[in-house]
């Protein structure tokens, strides 16, 4: 039923009807309406503006829970609006909370003031989606997609009566059933489709009625929309009641292993209609599965593997048994080697098998730490006992041959028996790399700990200069370096290496004593780039280093090449003016002036220099902005090589 | 099990926990005026400065400043996060925020973590890919620095813009003052009869 009401100015239809109430049943509740051409509806979430900063671009964020008009026109037609909090506008409250997310907002709940406010429906300034991301059962868990897209997110309540940030959310808000607020169980597109559908199936005709948001659990509950003179609809307890089957199928699907998943995404999808979002689906079975993956991985591996935490589905990149699968030793070092290797020989058969159910490519998290492990699949079927020596390689003199046949597994795809023959030969194979002088020509299968690290114990003390201290010392050995050319600054190291670990780094890898500071991070620092200064005996050393490192490629276990140039440092001395600190003449500032600039203080709202710091602030927070953006980026396109770089490291 | 290497490490980590990462400051500040500057919030135990080596000159300075608890730091961080806390200078507030382990450059190493190596011959398929990877860090270094310099940029902007209108100000009020004070304003006041208020 409809009512077409004009109003001035923007146009306004009402929707379903709700009941009446009021005290001379005058009242008539809505459940929707239309207006400027949107479609709100009852639990949506606007945006009203700020009555009191009318240019603001901050406007307050609502969920509506009614709708109504008087049947005297000339009272404006209302809306209650039950209120998410910015966190900027509960600042002070927010002391101690945790994970604030840049989107998150905050419900209103308890008793008092700023609950909920009833408003003239003409002042909802426009649609804006709230996603609920609580952990909540009672609240359908969203799906990647949904999160990403959505303009807010929520999974706390902020409590108005006593001020607090509360983590759980009560049965009734506002006198306003939880169930509303939580997210409904599939979006609005799929919502409509799917009520097309179930009004078909139930012969009555299309109602606009929100889908009642679906708690796994209350299968059979009777959703009661609180209000005097409720009628509650047939349709939509029978709609839930259809729902709720195809929703449970949805969420055993996400269940379900990923082949049969994708099957029956497609399948449901087609009964769905085609509003439904596949990607939705395959997007919530993949978090499933990246769950369940985990989980046999680890006992199937028995703890010497780990399945690789994020394993991406796409049906269409189907470049399956990736290579690139990355295996993180979780105990490595605690590891006995005999248990080891037959442990990881085992899975190994296993992998294989596993592997060539799961369509689609299986991407590999980056890890830091990353054994040589890959191929599993081409050399699983294969010589297992190939694989011992590859496993716990970590000597350089090793990884020559090693890597040679990994080069060639590398290659190898889809399918599990392509192994190369000529793989194991070179895994005997001599070393082509020049042996770094190290004794050890070939490490035995059976040490476990192999890392390059043994080698530091033979590390020359260098006259006085053994330790680091940040103190003079090293500033003034760096200047004469780079005054020397000596000084060399390595980049793309992993950022939580300390400066022995560089130095061993070079160490082993070059064969080169040094001296090695890590740059510590800081805010402008890049966060996943972490770089050191390393001072080398004499220019000569620093200038085959940096050719060798620039010609070859030293891979580091964290994925990634160094990269090593020569040094520049700032030249010393501190700039005499810092900018931001106004200096004003002498005779122009008053003695309690100059204290307070001599001491340090904060400053209160009530004067220019707040307005100036407030100036600043707003600076500083521009540029944590513009970094952080700048970072993320730059970690994808990182992680995006790394993820084809398809490491193999010893 | 706490091998010694991790009990180190732990004791680190409760030591970053204590500890305030102070940004934004004046190169000019020092050492005591700083601990005198954060004795408001609680006991310093140290201060020690974060070095510019690699950045551009006029970068502001960065300190960490080590507390004796906790708590003190937490409050350190969300007093300077709400209200501008002014260092050494007016107005350019300070920003604190919670110190990580790798702000530290003597930090212990990560217990349980070995790096391996390998290099990569120019006949191996991946050498492409590790060039491509070196060369994109160099490039996400310029980038980096780039940003950098347009933010130091922006800030000049910012502080002259700012010491002007203070100058302004200045001068406005002491012309405001001056007027009182010559009884300029009162003989105004007395000819058009309205009330003002007398000098001091």
């Amino acid at each position: 039923m409809e009512e077409s009401v004009a109003s001035e100015g923007l146009e306004f239809k009402w929707g379903k009807k709700k009941g009446v109430g009021g005290k001379k049943k005058d009242v008539q509740f809505y459940e929707s309406f239309t207006y400027d051409g949107d479609e709100y509806r009852l639990y949506d979430c606007v945006l009203v503006g700020n009555a009191s900063e009318p240019d603001s671009t901050e406007p307050f964020i609502g969920m509506i829970i009614k709708i109504w008009e008087h049947a005297n026109k000339h009272i404006p037609k209302k809306v209650k609006l039950l209120w998410f909090f910015k966190p900027s506008e509960i600042a002070p409250y927010l002391e101690g909370v945790p994970n604030v997310l840049a989107n998150e907002v905050f419900l209103a709940s308890g008793e008092g003031l700023g609950l909920a406010n009833t408003n003239q429906l003409e002042a909802i300034g426009g649609k804006c989606s709230v996603l609920c991301i609580s952990k909540d059962k009672r609240n359908p868990q969203p799906s990647d997609e949904k999160f990403n897209s959505a303009d807010f997110v929520f999974c706390r309540a902020f409590d108005v009566g006593s001020c607090k940030v509360v983590d759980t959310i009560d049965d009734k808000i506002a006198g306003v059933d939880v169930k509303f607020i939580f997210n409904r169980a599939c979006s609005e597109k799929e919502a409509t489709a799917v009520q097309n559908i179930e009004a078909d199936v139930n012969g009555k005709s299309d109602s606009l009625k929100p889908n009642g948001p679906l708690a796994r659990g209350a299968s059979g509950s009777v959703r009661k929309i609180e209000d005097s003179a409720f009628e509650s609809s047939d349709c939509k307890e029978n709609s839930n009641g259809c729902k709720e089957e195809k929703e449970k199928g949805h969420y055993q699907l996400a269940i379900k292993k990923s082949t049969l998943a994708e099957e029956r995404s497609n399948k449901d999808s087609g009964s769905r209609g085609n509003h439904y979002n596949g990607k939705d689906q395959e997007s919530e079975v993949k978090k499933q599965l990246t769950k369940q993956k985990s989980m046999p991985g680890e006992e199937r591996y028995s703890n010497s593997f780990e399945a690789s935490g994020s394993r991406t589905i796409h049906s269409i990149s189907k470049k399956a048994q990736e290579n690139d699968v990355k295996k993180q030793l979780t105990k490595q070092k605690s590891m006995p080697t005999g248990e080891r290797y037959s442990q990881e020989s085992s899975g190994l058969d296993d992998r294989p098998l596993k592997k060539q159910k799961l369509d689609g490519s299986v991407t590999v998290r980056d890890g830091w730490d990353t054994t040589i492990l890959q191929n599993i699949t081409s050399d699983g079927k294969k010589d297992t006992g190939s694989f011992k020596r590859p496993r716990d390689k970590v000597t350089i003199e090793e990884v020559p041959p090693e890597k040679r046949s990994f080069v060639k597994n590398r290659d190898l795809v889809v399918s599990v028996s392509e192994g190369k023959t000529t793989k194991t030969v070179t895994e005997k194979g001599i070393s082509k790399k020049p042996s770094f002088g190290r004794a050890e020509d070939k490490m035995s299968a059976d040490d476990n700990e192999r890392n390059y690290q043994v080698t530091e114990v033979c590390r020359r003390p260098d006259a006085g200069k053994s330790k680091w201290f940040r103190s003079l010392p090293w500033e003034e050995s760096m200047r004469e370096a780079e005054k020397k050319g000596t000084l060399v600054l390595l980049q793309n190291l992993d950022p939580t290496y300390t400066s022995d670990e560089v130095e061993d780094i070079v160490y082993s890898a070059l064969n080169q004593q040094c001296e090695a500071r890590m740059i510590e991070r800081t805010s402008v620092t890049i966060p996943h780039i972490g770089e050191a200064l390393v001072i080398f005996k004499t220019r000569e050393v620093a200038e085959r280093v940096i050719r060798r490192l620039d010609e070859g490629c030293l891979l580091l276990s964290s994925g990634r090449p160094l990269v090593a140039s020569f040094a520049k440092i700032t030249p010393p001395g501190k700039p005499s003016l810092f900018s931001g600190h106004i200096k004003l003449h002498k005779t122009q500032t008053r003695r309690e002036m100059r204290d307070a600039v001599a001491t340090s203080h904060s400053s209160q709202p009530n004067n220019l220099e707040f307005d100036m710091a407030m100036e600043w602030c707003l600076h500083q927070a521009r540029h944590e902005q513009a970094s952080e953006s700048v970072s993320k980026r730059q970690l994808e396109e990182m992680k995006s090589l790394r993820i084809n770089f398809k490491l193999k490291l010893p | 099990m706490a091998t010694p290497e991790e009990a180190a490490y732990d004791k680190f980590l409760e030591r970053v926990r204590r500890t305030v990462y102070i940004d934004e400051l004046t190169p000019l500040a020092t050492t005591p005026v700083i601990e005198s500057a954060f004795n408001q919030f609680g006991t310093v135990k140290k201060v020690s400065f974060i070095p510019n080596f690699l950045g551009p000159k006029e970068l502001p300075m960065s300190v960490l400043v080590e507390m004796e608890t906790e708590d003190m730091a937490q409050a350190v961080i969300s007093t300077v996060s709400q209200l501008p806390f002014m260092v050494a200078g007016m107005p350019r507030p300070v920003r604190a925020s919670a110190a990580e382990p790798n702000m530290f450059v003597d930090r212990p190493k990560k217990p349980g973590r070995t790096i391996r190596f390998r290099w990569i011959e120019p006949n191996d398929p991946d050498f492409d890919k590790a060039r491509r990877m070196k060369r994109l860090a160099r490039k996400h270094t310029a980038e980096n620095s780039f940003m950098l310099k347009k933010q130091l940029e922006e800030a000049e902007k910012l502080s002259k813009q700012q010491s002007e209108t203070a100058v302004t100000h200045h001068k406005k009020f002491e012309m405001m003052d001056k007027l009182l004070y010559d009884g300029v304003a009162q003989k105004l006041a007395d000819r058009y009869s309205m009330k003002c208020f007398p000098y001091r």
